[in-house]
């Protein structure tokens, strides 16, 4: 990591239509000892807030509309004290491409050393990341539950239909299951698809 | 799979991801891919509908987009590598010409209609603005916004602007913005005008924000607007499908060429998974009749969007040179002669697009330039070889 004098000195803007992801970043950015403003970008107001600012570094969201605006700063000075280029001096295009492929994209006055920035990139790389991972896991999780509720039901309108106890109509379940090979939840779906059709022409 | 037309070799690639951009000239992509023309030549074809061209491009060079719509001057830019990703980029299509166009505030639009300046009649309209632009001179600059700064947007405004005496790099104040926040930003008085694509400039006519005061063809008849790009590592690596992803767009062009197709081409576009905008906008433009203000006449401008007529697919090295130009203009930089010329070689691939003319059948221009001399009519650059016009505003 830099240290923590010339880190200081350091000025990053963040511009995230996701606040929880652009507090996560700004955060360890902080930690790290980096001066930190951010914002919701797409807001007409963006110019104004890079003249009053004057960040070092901008870091954007590879998805933001905003990024031709922030591009045209790089030739159009008289709105911007410093010129702003994206990933200036980076000639590892590895890099690049893994910074872009997980969301993130950089902007930087052109005084600035690749060695200065990387670690900055670095640490938005590591939390869009984390954010995405975030995300699925909650997605996951909600599918689970899903299933769960499946199974249930599925298990309740079986026994019903059939004059089993619920137990039995959860192994009945369990063996179709294990003899084609399906998902649980999948034979729980068939099952609720077919019964409540059942249930529906009686 | 069915054979592909005209026994092509197989493709290096068959499924490819193409990017494009939220306006009514994307026409060509999402009509290939509407027709059936992608698949006709063996590929499946999965389109993006992308936010920014910053994006689009970067997409493109880090290789998670085959191929995308881009701003002619697009190509040339990264190439050179100013404002953003380098990588030598290159185009053997050019999907359309025109389809920009001027809109200020209505009420600038009053002004200079009390001026005397018709909408829609671009030469009176920036004259009637130098002489409000003098007559204020104490005021705050006229803030107007472009698309992009690589792009023939900024390009025909500053043309626009200087044909009628006004300064554009000291008499007004030229900013970017994304073309989705255009109309608004003009209703809340942050910018005075804009040069866009449509539907943009329809937007604010029919919401009655905006008054156009001139399109893109009147200050530059016939100027290449999209083109199809690709990087030249991958145009190396997967030349067939380059080939058949031209053949295809060119049919989808020749099929937009047909004014009888513009209407189902606005209500395509007009989807949700493409554009997802009201068909009332998109037909305007598309089928060439405009309103330059809203509940004024209705006004015919079939040359408002050119596809496949003209030779509009063809990537004059001539006008890549223009807009090279133009782009190191903005940069202030000096480039030497050598390194322009190999930059439109580079970028503007003449020898592609005859390629996959000749598949085509369709007549081939033996040269790379269009002549100095400009057309006021359509024109005949050999027997059957129909040229449009392609006069540009002077400068005052």
């Amino acid at each position: 990591m830099t240290d923590s004098h010339t880190a200081s000195t350091i000025g990053v803007m963040v511009l995230d239509d996701h606040p929880d992801r652009a507090s996560l970043v700004e955060a360890s950015l902080e930690t790290a000892g980096f001066r930190v403003v951010s914002m919701l970008s797409s807001s007409s107001g963006l110019l104004h807030q890079i003249e009053q600012h004057q960040p070092d570094v901008i870091l954007i969201d590879l998805e933001s509309p905003d990024r031709d605006v922030l591009e045209s700063l790089a030739i159009a000075n008289n709105h911007n004290p410093t010129p702003i280029v994206m990933f200036s001096g980076t000639d590892d295009q590895a890099f690049v491409s893994e910074a872009l492929r997980s969301g993130v994209t950089a902007y930087q006055n052109q005084a600035l050393t690749p060695d200065i920035v990387k670690p900055i990139i670095d640490v938005a790389m590591n939390q869009f990341r984390y954010f995405e991972s975030m995300r699925q896991e909650l997605k996951e999780t909600r599918s689970e539950l899903e299933d769960q509720r499946a199974i249930e039901r599925a298990k309740v309108l079986l026994a019903r239909q059939q004059s089993i106890s619920s137990d039995q109509a959860y192994a009945r379940m369990r063996k179709i299951s294990m003899d084609k090979n399906q998902r649980l939840a999948d034979v729980a779906r068939t099952v609720l698809a077919v019964l409540q059709k059942n249930e529906n022409s009686q | 799979m069915n054979q592909a037309p005209f026994n092509l070799p197989a493709p290096e690639r068959s499924e490819l991801d193409l990017g494009y951009i939220r306006l009514s000239d994307s026409a060509p992509l999402v009509m290939a891919q509407e027709l059936g023309l992608f698949e006709k030549y063996g590929l499946e074809v999965h389109l993006h509908r992308e936010v920014s061209w910053a994006n689009l491009r970067d997409k493109v060079v880090v290789g998670s987009l085959d191929a995308a719509q881009m701003l002619a001057p697009l190509p040339l830019a990264t190439t050179l590598g100013c404002g953003g990703l380098r990588a030598d980029m290159v185009t053997g299509l050019v999907l359309s010409l025109n389809g920009n166009g001027i809109t200020v505030s209505r009420e600038l639009g009053q002004q200079l209609a009390g001026l005397g300046a018709t909408p829609g009649d671009a030469r009176a309209n920036t004259l009637a603005l130098q002489s409000l632009i003098t007559a204020d001179a104490a005021k705050q600059p006229l803030t107007l916004a472009a698309a992009h700064s690589f792009s023939c947007h900024i390009f025909q405004l500053r043309l626009w602007l200087r044909a009628g005496g006004i300064d554009p790099d000291q008499d007004v104040r030229i900013i970017v913005l994304p073309p989705e926040q255009m109309v608004d930003s003009l209703a809340r008085g942050i910018i005075d005008g804009f040069c866009v694509g449509e539907p943009w400039n329809t937007v604010a006519v029919q919401q009655g924000i905006g008054t156009m005061l001139a399109t893109g063809y009147e200050v530059w008849n016939n100027l290449i607007e999209k083109v199809l790009g690709v990087t030249q590592r991958w145009h190396q690596a997967n030349p067939t499908s380059h080939l058949r992803l031209r053949l295809a767009i060119m049919e989808a062009c020749q099929w937009l060429a047909e004014p009888a197709n513009r209407a189902r081409a606005a209500a395509t576009l007009a989807e949700p998974e493409y554009l997802d905008l009201p068909e009332s906008v998109l037909m305007p433009s598309l089928t060439g009749q405009l309103q330059f203000q809203r509940d004024a006449a209705v006004v015919e401008l079939p040359h408002f969007h050119v596809f496949g007529r003209f030779q509009a697919g063809f990537p004059w090295r001539s006008t890549a040179r223009q807009l090279l130009s133009m782009c190191l203009e903005l940069l202030g930089r000096e480039a030497n002669e050598a390194e322009l010329v190999s930059i439109v070689q580079q970028s503007y691939r003449t020898d592609l697009y005859r390629q996959a003319a000749r598949y085509l059948g369709l007549p081939l221009p033996a040269t790379d330039n269009m002549p100095l001399e400009p057309h006021a009519e359509p024109w005949q650059l050999a027997p059957g070889l129909e040229m449009g016009p392609d006069l540009q505003m002077e400068p005052k």
